[in-house]
């Protein structure tokens, strides 16, 4: 019961991606499976997916290790982003 | 913009605030905490009435709109705001503006969270609902992909309402609807003279207690920059009556609708609170020893161009001169 809903949880959360854009950059998301969480690829942040609600606000990203790169970029939104995650895990 | 003036006299309060905004290096002002609004809303959740009556009068004047179109709105997206009495009556049966897909959003975690609560309660899911958390400021929704936005009585609370409102815009599909209701500068004008009188008479000076509102000549201007094309605004004033202005703020915390100006004071005195009830009694208190308030609700209204819709002929071009039309008709009355 409690993994069949959360199955159809996560096809909401699915289909819900079909119009689902990052907030920042705009650019479309990537669902992960694994992490549960879609993905901005253009500025490399995870926003989690609580109990099959999608977490769109900017505060809520992760940034993702692997793109470290992306901090030159210029939005300045993101650079918020990036220090402020940086300062919580420091 | 509107408040600036006021600001710069308390460099005390910037001073400590700054160390907030040292990570954002825009020259954006900041008018209202974002973040303290979220936790706000989040309480809110919790203690916001199933049937607030204001709110749902609300929306239910700013979804009556619905009727008069007559084109139907297959996916609506509902913003942040009170989003239960627009997402009861947008998903009951009888669905105004036949929205068969809906996508709630709000800033808050448990307001989203109570929402879904609800709907699932509810016998009647006749329309497929989504939601969502995120912000208004920043709108995650894909350009042209709804046909519907509506805001009840939550943009009034963005620091950006015309960057919020163009972007609404453009996640709405041509031709797509914008219905917003905001609160507008008349709002609670009561509380706003009985705080800066108890402040001046207890603490000698004032701060900023109630946030800076849009005006309702303000609101056209809104549309227009933000490129809706028919625009429409009117306004409408409610008066709610309270036992005392106690009760008041006992509402505005409920409907989450408190406070959060970034540069607002934190400490309030007992003093100067009962001081400001007391003032908003003596001044306000009608025969039957209630207090008034009042809520001026700014609703809007707003298109994405369409090659459909009517619009003003270029200049010149007519063919048939006011003249002549007036020796058509003119005989005739």
């Amino acid at each position: 019961m409690v993994k069949g809903s959360k199955e159809i949880l996560q096809k909401a959360a699915k289909t819900l991606s079909d119009i689902l854009v990052c907030p920042l950059s705009k650019q479309p998301l990537r669902y992960c499976e694994e992490s549960n969480s879609l993905i901005s690829d253009a500025i490399g942040v995870a926003f989690p997916i609580k109990n099959g609600v999608p977490c769109l606000v900017p505060r809520d990203g992760k940034i993702l290790e692997e793109e470290d790169a992306s901090k030159h970029d210029s939005d300045t939104n993101l650079s918020a982003v990036n220090e402020e995650s940086l300062g919580r895990s420091a | 913009m509107r408040a600036v003036s006021l600001w710069r006299k308390q460099p005390l309060s910037l001073a400590c605030r700054s160390r907030t905004f040292v990570s954002d290096s825009t020259s954006k002002i900041q008018i209202f905490d974002r973040q303290r609004k979220r936790a706000q809303r989040d309480r809110a959740a919790w203690s916001t009435p199933l049937h607030d009556p204001l709110l749902h009068s609300v929306s239910q004047n700013l979804l009556d709109r619905l009727q008069d179109c007559k084109k139907t709105f297959p996916t609506a997206l509902c913003l942040g705001g009170s989003l239960q009495p627009i997402t009861r009556s947008l998903s009951a049966p009888p669905a105004n503006g036949g929205v068969e897909k809906l996508i709630v959003m709000d800033a808050s975690y448990d307001m989203v969270q109570a929402c879904r609560n609800a709907y699932r309660a509810s016998p009647n899911n006749a329309v497929q609902t989504e939601f969502l958390v995120a912000d208004e400021e920043f709108l995650p929704i894909k350009e042209s992909s709804v046909d519907l936005v509506v805001s009840c009585l939550g943009l009034h609370w963005t620091n950006d309402l015309p960057g919020a409102m163009i972007q609404s815009r453009l996640a709405l599909k041509p031709d797509g609807l914008f219905l917003a209701a905001i609160l507008g500068g008349e709002t609670l004008k009561e509380l706003r003279i009985a705080c800066t009188l108890a402040q001046m008479e207890r603490e000698g000076g004032i701060s900023p207690r109630i946030s800076p509102l849009a005006q309702v000549r303000d609101a056209g201007n809104l549309l227009t920059r933000a490129g809706f094309t028919l625009p429409g605004v009117d306004v409408d004033e409610y008066i709610v009556k309270y036992e005392s202005a106690l009760e008041l703020i006992e509402h505005l915390r409920a409907m989450g609708e408190t406070n959060a100006l970034s540069q607002m004071n934190n400490i309030l005195k007992r003093d100067t609170a009962l001081a400001t009830a007391a003032i908003y009694d003596s001044m306000f208190s009608s025969e039957d020893g209630t207090v008034p308030a009042t809520f001026q609700v700014i609703y809007m209204t707003g298109w994405r161009e369409h090659p459909s819709q009517q619009k003003a002929k270029r200049r010149g071009s007519a063919t048939i001169s006011f003249n002549d039309i007036q020796k058509q008709f003119g005989s005739q009355s």
